[in-house]
């Protein structure tokens, strides 16, 4: 087979660079060692994360491959005995994420048609946690913060006056002058006499630090990208999304790469990858795959720096243009599946007098929110020292998904834990989340059937390391593969998927280019029956223009 | 909305788009000739009717067609129905009013006829039970103005129909639930001026009525008004209920206590325009209705205060600047 491009690793950045050069016109042949798509994004079924879990935790050798990368990125692994029924309606997701409602990837969603493919649930609550069985909402808009009975009046004000400002061109305003450095908690409580649990919540739960160091100007860059994300869906910035979220976002964007012509081969490993001494089709690489006759010839080659080749060791430089290199640290996950539901009640009191009188006199009026409200969907953060047992450097969060996001049971919900390790530690990843593990569990709705503390039906702790920054040479004279490969994304709960987007858009356009000095440009069917054919075209955005106008009116 | 990517279309997919809509205002064009032939020539059979239901859903401001559909109701379709069939004709109505209204909540014509619909339901169902109907139907439409208002809750048309409901209906509801729904209509945004005039609406009724004590109830709405101003001061809807609250100014401890209140507010955030306007209007009614309170140097003070608070105005609101200039003047001459 002769393609353009091959690109290795079906990983979100990987998907959605496939897509936008099958687009734009080039020929891709899209390949995959594993016999499902998502690579390290991938959305597993139960069974299926068993295996994932059990095939890095087993020994094995240690030449490069695929299998013994995997067990070098994924270490610490243990997990319950038990198996969980259904397994097929669950889609447990290997990189949980929170997608901002305004950002690339939500623009790219839009703009490539793979919105169509896929559902998505707003977040509902985020909360953090304040102590033994206590947590408290986070106010992130003017609503949270009016009705809220936990704030004075004066904290109400300073922190609308935060919001108002993190939400506008903070750049040039006084308040922000000489402070782009400054630890983000010193700067709310300086400028903006914000302390305490107000600040965490900021801090934590708003910006998403992930240590109390984290300077200003990235807190408030994020803060401002949510903020302007509320109200375009629905009250929350944040969208999960359906069947375990990125796994199924990337499959979406293969989906919609092949529609455009580009080949998929999972299941198959590279066996070598040679440079044609005869030129077939002029083409620079020849690619030999294991179980397969048929080759494949192309001019470029694209992986992340996590999918490694055989023969051939990656070239890792210690490149400081590697964005965002401060937040990609190793983290401690663990995946836990419940059956009973978490509530972030809290110590409300109903309304006084007036509403209760009303109630009983009108049968029409919607119910009083109950008081404790069972979560779907929600996010709950732990604060540096606010868990005896846990990081005093490190907050850790926990995303819980039911069945609303459609990758659990009825009457399930998986529990994601991630606590980023700052700190060298050679603890094990049961070790250093059991604690946030108990604390969260404290916090699920009791059945009234059987009032004991709840017992996860199933546990799988792990720690992730990041990939080796990809090396920045471009060996064309080389006998050497130059591969291409996408940057790192961040490993940010909301980042991540805007990160590995826009990663993708700076690996389209260098792969454009690279395939346009290597001769190629995409080709484009034209005209019909007869006479059809192909014409070069000229790549002039991320994405080619939409081929159907959107039409929310009826007819009549 | 701020920071979206416009979505870009190829010239094909406009093209489509182009020719599908001039397809579509040929047949409007023809169906407006049509009704209105048939409207001319008094056309009252059942075509007629469903070509009236065509064009309004075309066109639902089209209220000329909405009087001949009511035409035909009235003079072809209602006398030869039993009184069952007029309460399932209302209903078909209502429904149809209901899906417009969905797609174009502030058409007056739709909620005209939704008004027509509810003074033309028929007794019944039973010589023992003539209001039946009516309360159902007049039950269920403070549902639908509900779902209106959860849309968008700044429709003023959903907010009159509401309270046109509210007084007409036959089993009336207590005026205590309506408080209720005016503060989770502010809970969930308090930038809306109809949710609090609808609830200083309420307490006027229900403190006139004797249901709910003045003074007590009063202090409640401060503590909620004052959350807030403080939540954000620049919300002008506040301000106006608080200017309520105080009424005339006949009290003098709620007086004092609200100046400093705002007082308090300035402190924390100086530019606020409101603050400092309120405060204006606040010390002047007390040297107007409180003057025998005050000692000499208490009214100079607050005449002085006033003068800086609409000097700093002018700095701050240089769009009205003539008017702070004019109160200032107001000022200077009373005192």
């Amino acid at each position: 087979m002769d393609v353009d491009a091959v690109v290795l690793g079906s990983g979100l950045t990987e998907s959605i660079a496939a897509a936008a050069l099958s687009k734009a016109g080039y020929k891709v042949a899209h390949l995959d060692v594993n016999p499902y798509y998502g690579g390290d994004n991938a959305s597993l079924t139960a069974d299926e994360l068993v295996s994932w879990a059990d095939e890095r935790a087993a020994a094995g050798p240690s030449n490069p491959s695929y299998a013994s990368a995997q067990r070098t990125k994924f270490t610490s692994i243990s997990r319950s005995g038990s198996t969980l029924p259904q397994s097929r309606q669950y889609s447990i997701s290997l990189s949980p994420a929170i997608i901002p409602s305004v950002g690339p990837l939500i623009d790219a969603l839009i703009a490539s048609g793979v919105s169509r493919y896929g559902g998505f649930k707003l977040l509902e609550k985020v909360a953090i946690y304040t102590g033994p069985g206590s947590v408290k909402p986070v106010p992130g808009s003017k609503e949270d913060v009016f009705k809220s009975k936990e704030l004075s009046l004066l904290d109400k004000r300073r922190l609308m006056r935060f919001l108002m400002f993190a939400a506008g061109d903070f750049e040039g305003k006084k308040e922000f002058e000489g402070k782009e450095h400054t630890p983000f908690v010193q700067f709310l409580h300086q400028v903006f006499s914000l302390d305490g649990q107000t600040a965490a919540a900021i801090a934590y739960a708003l910006a998403f630090c992930v240590s109390a160091a984290e300077p200003t100007l990235p807190a408030l860059q994020r803060i401002r990208k949510y903020l302007r994300s509320t109200g375009r869906y629905g009250p929350s910035p944040f969208l999960v999304g359906h069947y375990g979220g990125l796994g199924e976002i990337a499959q979406g964007f293969c989906r919609t790469a092949a529609v455009s012509g580009a080949a998929y081969i999972l299941a198959h490993n590279v066996f070598s990858i040679e440079i044609p001494s005869q030129s077939e089709e002029g083409r620079k690489y020849k690619i030999i795959l294991e179980g397969l006759d048929e080759s494949l010839t192309c001019d470029l080659l694209i992986a992340s720096s996590g999918y490694p080749l055989p023969e051939f060791p990656r070239a890792v430089t210690n490149d400081s243009t590697d964005n965002e290199s401060s937040n990609i640290h190793p983290i401690a996950r663990a995946i836990v599946v419940v059956d009973r539901p978490l509530s972030f009640s809290s110590p409300e009191v109903p309304p006084a007098s007036t509403a209760s009188d009303a109630e009983g006199a009108d049968t029409e009026e919607e119910e009083q929110t109950p008081q404790k409200q069972e979560l779907d969907t929600a996010l709950l953060v732990f604060p540096p020292s606010s868990l005896e047992g846990g990081s005093s450097v490190a907050v850790a969060s926990v995303l819980v998904t039911g069945e609303g996001s459609i990758s659990a049971p009825k009457g399930k919900w998986v529990l994601y834990l991630s606590l980023p390790l700052l700190e060298q530690t050679t603890r094990s990843a049961e070790a250093l989340l059991r604690p946030y593990v108990d604390a969260t569990l404290s916090l699920t709705v009791p059945d009234s059937a059987s009032p004991t503390s709840t017992q996860p039906l199933f546990t799988l702790f792990y720690i992730e390391h990041p990939d080796l920054p990809p090396s920045s040479s471009a060996a064309s004279e080389s006998q050497i593969p130059s591969i291409l490969a996408p940057l790192r994304s961040s490993t940010l709960l909301p980042e991540q998927a805007d990160s590995a987007t826009t990663n993708a858009e700076t690996l389209f356009w260098k792969a454009v280019s690279a395939l346009k000095a290597a001769g190629r440009r995409p080709k484009r069917r034209t005209g019909e029956g007869e006479e059809e054919g192909e014409e070069e075209v000229e790549v002039e955005g991320f994405w080619p223009p939409l081929d159907i106008v959107d039409d929310p009116e009826e007819d009549w | 909305m701020h920071g979206v990517k416009r979505v870009r279309y190829s010239r094909e997919a406009l093209e489509a788009k182009k020719q599908k809509e001039q397809a579509k205002l040929k047949e409007y064009l023809s169906l407006n000739d049509d009704v209105l032939a048939k409207r001319n020539a008094g056309d009252w059979s059942k075509d007629a009717f469903d070509l009236t239901t065509r064009v309004l859903h075309a066109n639902a401001e089209f209220y000329t067609v909405w009087n001949y559909r009511r035409d035909i109701l009235i003079n072809s379709i209602f006398p030869n129905s039993s009184p069952s069939e007029v309460h399932d004709r209302i209903g078909d109505e209502l429904s149809v009013t209901t899906s417009l209204l969905k797609q174009h909540p502030k058409v007056y014509g739709i909620w005209n006829h939704r008004r027509w619909c509810l003074a033309n339901i028929p007794d019944g169902p039973s010589d023992t039970d003539l209001d039946g109907w009516r309360k159902t139907i007049w039950n269920k439409e403070l549902y639908v103005v509900e779902k209106m208002l959860d849309a968008d809750a700044r429709n003023f048309h959903a907010w009159n129909y509401r309270r046109y409901v509210l007084a007409n209906m036959p089993m009336k509801r207590p005026a205590q639930a309506e408080l209720v729904y005016t503060t989770r209509k502010i809970e969930a945004n308090f930038s809306n001026f109809s949710a609090w005039h609808q609830r200083s609406k309420v307490l006027t009724s229900l403190w006139e009525g004797g249901q709910l004590d003045p003074h007590k109830s009063k202090e409640e709405e401060f503590d909620l008004v004052k959350n807030a101003m403080y939540t954000d001061p620049g919300d002008q809807s506040v301000w106006i209920y608080h200017r309520w609250l105080v009424g005339a100014g006949n009290a003098y401890d709620i007086l004092q206590r609200e100046i400093a209140s705002i007082q308090e507010l300035l402190d924390e955030q100086p530019d606020s325009k409101w603050c400092m306007e309120s405060l204006v209007f606040y010390k002047r009614l007390l040297l107007r209705h409180h003057a025998r309170q005050l000692s000499e140097a208490d009214r100079l003070s607050l005449t002085q205060e006033c003068l800086r608070l609409l000097t700093g105005l002018q700095d701050i609101d240089p769009n009205r600047r003539q008017r702070y200039e004019d109160l200032a003047a107001d000022v200077k001459k009373i005192n």
